[in-house]
C-alpha cells in the first residue's frame, strides 16, 4: 500500500493574535516617521544635535540596550517553555524578562530624572525635543509591554496555556519584540551615531 | 544545531553587536565608513529580532515585506540623511 504524502505549501501564521499584528504594524510605522524626521532635522543641525548628543549617559543606553535585548530572549524562551507544555518553565522566564524590563524603567527613569532636574526640558532645543519624546514615547511602550507580559504570567500561573494552547504567550512575546526592535534603531540613532 | 542554542548564539552575538556600537560612541568614531557598520549592525539585530525572535521566518511574504521593509526604509533613510552632511 503506498502511502499518502501531503505536502503542505501554506506559508505559517503569524505568531500570536492576528490583531497584535496590527498594533504592532501601526507602532512601527509611527517609529518609523518619528526615526526619519528625527535624521531629517538632524542633517539641518548637524553642530547642534552633535554637540548634545555628546551630553547623553552612553553607558545607560547601552546598559538598557543590553537589558532589552536580554529580556526578549527570556520571552524566547518563555515560548519554547509553553509549546513544551512546561508552565513553570514558563513563568520563571517570563519572571525573567520583567526582571530585565524592570531594570531598563529604573535606568531610563534615573536618566529622565537627571535631564529634568538639570533643567533639561522638551523646550530646551529641537535636540532636547526629539531625544525626550522618542525616548519617552518608547519608554510608555515598555510599560505597556510590561503590562502585557504581567498579564500572560498570571495566566500561565493559573495553568491557562498548555502545549497545544498558548496563543497569549505569543501573542505577548510578538509584542514585546516590537519595544525591543524599535530601540535597536533608537539607540545607535539617538546615542551613538554622529 | 538545537533551536534554543541557535537562539542563545544570536543573543549573545547581539550583546556583542550592542557593545562595539557603544565602543563606537566611547571613542568618538564618525564618518561615513562608520554610520555604515553602526547601520550594518542596526540591521543585523533587527533581522534578527524580526526572523528569529518574532518568528516571522516561513511566514506569508506580505508580512515579510511590511517588517523587513520597514527595517529597510528607515535604515536606508538615515543612511541617505547622513549622507547628505558628510
Amino acid at each position: 500500500m503506498k502511502a499518502t504524502v501531503i505536502k503542505s505549501s501554506e506559508p505559517k501564521l503569524l505568531p500570536g493574535d492576528f490583531a497584535i499584528w496590527i498594533f504592532i504594524f501601526a507602532e512601527l510605522l509611527v517609529f518609523g516617521i518619528f526615526f526619519l524626521i528625527y535624521a531629517v532635522m538632524r542633517a539641518r543641525n548637524v553642530e547642534l544635535f552633535d554637540q548634545y548628543q555628546n551630553t547623553l549617559n552612553r553607558e545607560i543606553g547601552a546598559m538598557n540596550t543590553l537589558l532589552l535585548i536580554t529580556a526578549s530572549y527570556f520571552v524566547v524562551k518563555a515560548v519554547h517553555a509553553i509549546r513544551e507544555g512546561n508552565l513553570q518553565a514558563c513563568a520563571h522566564w517570563l519572571y525573567a524578562s520583567l526582571g530585565t524590563g524592570t531594570g531598563f524603567l529604573i535606568l531610563k527613569s534615573s536618566e529622565f530624572y537627571a535631564k529634568f532636574s538639570a533643567g533639561i526640558s522638551m523646550d530646551t532645543n529641537t535636540f532636547y525635543f526629539f531625544y525626550i519624546s522618542l525616548t519617552f514615547f518608547h519608554y510608555l511602550h515598555v510599560i505597556l509591554g510590561m503590562i502585557i507580559l504581567i498579564a500572560v504570567l498570571i495566566k500561565t500561573k493559573r495553568g491557562k496555556y498548555s502545549a497545544l494552547e498558548h496563543t497569549g504567550v505569543e501573542t505577548g512575546a510578538s509584542y514585546w519584540h516590537m519595544v525591543d526592535l524599535v530601540w535597536i534603531v533608537l539607540f545607535p540613532l539617538v546615542y551613538i551615531i554622529r | 544545531m538545537n533551536k534554543l542554542h541557535s537562539v542563545t548564539t544570536l543573543w549573545l552575538l547581539m550583546m556583542a553587536l550592542t557593545i562595539s556600537t557603544y565602543m563606537v560612541g566611547v571613542l568618538g568614531y564618525s564618518g561615513t565608513k562608520v554610520v555604515m557598520f553602526l547601520l550594518l549592525t542596526i540591521l543585523i539585530k533587527g533581522t534578527i529580532i524580526i526572523r528569529d525572535f518574532m518568528e516571522l521566518r516561513g511566514v506569508s511574504l506580505l508580512w515579510r515585506v511590511i517588517m523587513y521593509g520597514w527595517l529597510g526604509i528607515v535604515t536606508l533613510g538615515i543612511a541617505i540623511s547622513y549622507m547628505a552632511d558628510a
